[in-house]
């Protein structure tokens, strides 16, 4: 690999985490403010959005979603972690590699299997949010999905060429 | 099919990803039943279905962002005023704060980092036996799971569909007979020690209580907002996160702007781990509840044991072991579905359940040798691992004393919650 395509990989790679970090602090104030909003508006001029609801929970969704991403980058997934305590370090990477890329590929089967639903959704003309369509609402199921198996990709070949530590960190970060 | 059930444990006893593993035996149990795959989608989905689900990433928002500010020194000091004359009063004053600190950071370890750090260094210096404050501090990091609104209650209501403003109820007493028992042992083991004892003053407490003014209110508002009917979980979530993050970073000014970002996606990191989980785990439960998987575990288990009591020690042994091995949340979404059924077979109150449920899998983050507060901690305070472990078994033979207690006497769970 060249030294300038080496460059442009990283470039991505900080410019997917801003995206994240983007998109996490935007849903996270977005359902703040919105669920807030409801309180207010209900407590003071006794009315609400019919939508807030709904969008609430879409809003939970996008979060998971895109949080699954950045976990995913994070190595922070929910594992069971007791191997790591107890085999050797090389063992330890051998089996973590191996188990990365059985998860990146249960991504890319989801990603595929909710990207059909999505084309069904289209073809029926499901709607959420009153006139949303239902496509562009839960597009970012597949769209996480498969970008969550890319990452696990990614760290699989890190993890293998020794870029990446193989444990998880622990505690906060 | 056993076969790929067993290949799939050792995948994940092997350190793969727990949600990739339970995604796979849904998919593999709907090809199974020749159901389309598809079906992931809308079971997927289904987390934009749940209720409630908004005070997850809420309440985890507003944990990490006291756990950065001063709030854990500011608790420390008043907790210490208000009770730090006691026999053992240090030991007192870290179990009842760390109590409270990880009901709202939901024991991800978030607690021993952020107040070990601070409680560790004081204990030894007050006089406290090295190996007794190891073992507190590292027991104490997931004290306070009972208590509202640590984020296993949560989501033990969402998947049981219980009413969580009861389970919030239902923890108080059981919460307070772990930390009483943690604090009589402490009483104990130190009562040699005269060093400690301090003198309590109203001027410190009054010192205290000022600086922590703005802290103060939030149990009220999580609690006394609920229970007046005022707003849902989901609400008082949202107000204590925004009301956090005014005082924090705008009247007290301890989190710069520029690091919420960072502090953000720190906290969505958590919870998009275990809402990734919860989402694929619809789908499992779905087919096993349609495979009759319930129902023939609860044959199986009425063939073994008879009375209310046997099946309690059954099920206290198997979350011992459940807890051992696998994290809380995970545990939550996997087994509550399956084991809810047999306990309303055995007529056990589901509010109890979860309570004795979150109580056992609160042991599991002391059990040796896998149990994630040992490790943060032996990582925290840089001691060996086995003397890690030796320094919290009396408090783990105390908490597992406190979860039988808790198991047999439905009454001390149901105590606070009205009757339907």
């Amino acid at each position: 690999m060249t030294q300038s395509s080496i460059d442009s990989l990283a470039r991505l790679e900080r410019f997917g985490r801003l995206l994240e970090t983007v998109a996490l602090v935007s849903l996270l104030f977005a359902m703040m403010l919105l669920a807030v909003g409801q309180i207010v508006l209900r407590e003071v001029f006794n009315s609400g959005i019919i939508w807030a609801d709904e969008l609430l929970k879409l809003t939970v969704l996008w979060l998971a979603m895109i949080a699954s991403i950045a976990a995913c980058r994070e190595n922070r997934h929910i594992r069971i972690d007791a191997l790591s305590h107890l085999l050797p370090e090389t063992a330890v990477r051998v089996t973590r590699v191996l188990v990365d890329l059985f998860a990146a590929a249960v991504c890319g089967v989801i990603a595929w299997q909710t990207y059909r639903y999505l084309q069904l959704e289209i073809e029926f003309g499901d709607t959420v949010l009153i006139d949303t369509p239902a496509w562009a609402a839960h597009s970012i199921v597949p769209i996480a999905f498969a970008l969550t198996g890319y990452r696990f990709v990614v760290g699989a070949l890190r993890k293998a060429l020794g870029l990446d530590p193989v444990a998880a960190a622990v505690g906060v970060p | 099919m056993i076969v790929i059930s067993i290949l799939l444990i050792l995948l994940a006893v092997l350190g793969a990803p727990l949600f990739a593993i339970i995604a796979t035996s849904a998919m593999v149990g709907f090809s199974k039943d020749e159901t389309d795959l598809m079906n992931m989608a809308i079971e997927i989905l289904g987390i934009a279905e749940l209720p409630f689900l908004t005070a997850i990433p809420l309440f985890t928002f507003a944990g990490y962002l006291l756990s950065e500010s001063n709030a854990p020194q500011r608790l420390v000091k008043m907790t210490g005023a208000l009770l730090g004359w006691m026999p053992a009063g240090l030991a007192v004053v870290a179990l009842a704060t760390c109590a409270f600190f990880t009901a709202f950071t939901g024991a991800s370890g978030v607690t021993i980092i952020a107040l070990g750090a601070l409680l560790y260094p004081a204990l030894v210096q007050d006089g406290y036996p090295e190996r007794f404050n190891l073992g507190l501090v590292t027991a104490s990091g997931s004290l306070g799971l009972l208590f509202a609104p640590s984020l296993p209650l949560i989501l033990y209501g969402v998947i049981a569909e219980v009413s969580i403003d009861h389970l919030f109820l239902a923890g108080i007493l059981p919460g307070i007979l772990m930390i009483v028992m943690l604090s009589g042992w402490s009483v104990w083991v130190n009562r040699g020690n005269r060093q400690m004892l301090k003198t309590f003053s109203w001027r410190k407490v009054g010192i205290a209580l000022r600086e922590a003014a703005w802290e103060i209110p939030l149990p009220f508002v999580v609690l006394g907002g609920i229970y007046s009917g005022f707003f849902a979980v989901s609400e008082a979530a949202a107000i204590t996160a925004l009301y956090v993050l005014i005082v924090e970073v705008i009247i007290l000014r301890e989190i710069r702007i520029r690091d919420l970002p960072r502090i953000i996606r720190a906290s969505m990191v958590l919870v998009g781990g275990i809402l990734i989980i919860l989402s694929v785990s619809l789908a499992s439960t779905n087919y096993m509840i349609s495979a009759g998987i319930p129902q023939m575990l609860l044959e199986w288990v009425s063939s073994l044991v008879a009375s209310q009591v046997s099946f309690l020690l059954l099920l206290l042994g198997f979350l011992l072991v459940l807890g051992a091995i696998l994290d809380i949340f995970s545990a939550i979404v996997l087994v509550v579905p399956l084991i809810l059924p047999i306990a309303a077979g055995y007529d056990i109150h589901p509010v109890h359940l979860g309570i004795v449920f979150l109580a056992a899998m609160e042991l599991g983050y002391l059990t040796p040798p896998v149990g994630l507060n040992l490790f943060i901690s032996s990582y925290r305070f840089e001691k060996p691992i086995l003397e890690v472990y030796s320094a919290t078994f009396p408090f783990l033979m105390i908490l597992l004393l406190s979860v039988i207690v808790i198991a047999f006497w439905p009454s001390l769970s149901l105590w606070l919650v009205p009757e339907p």
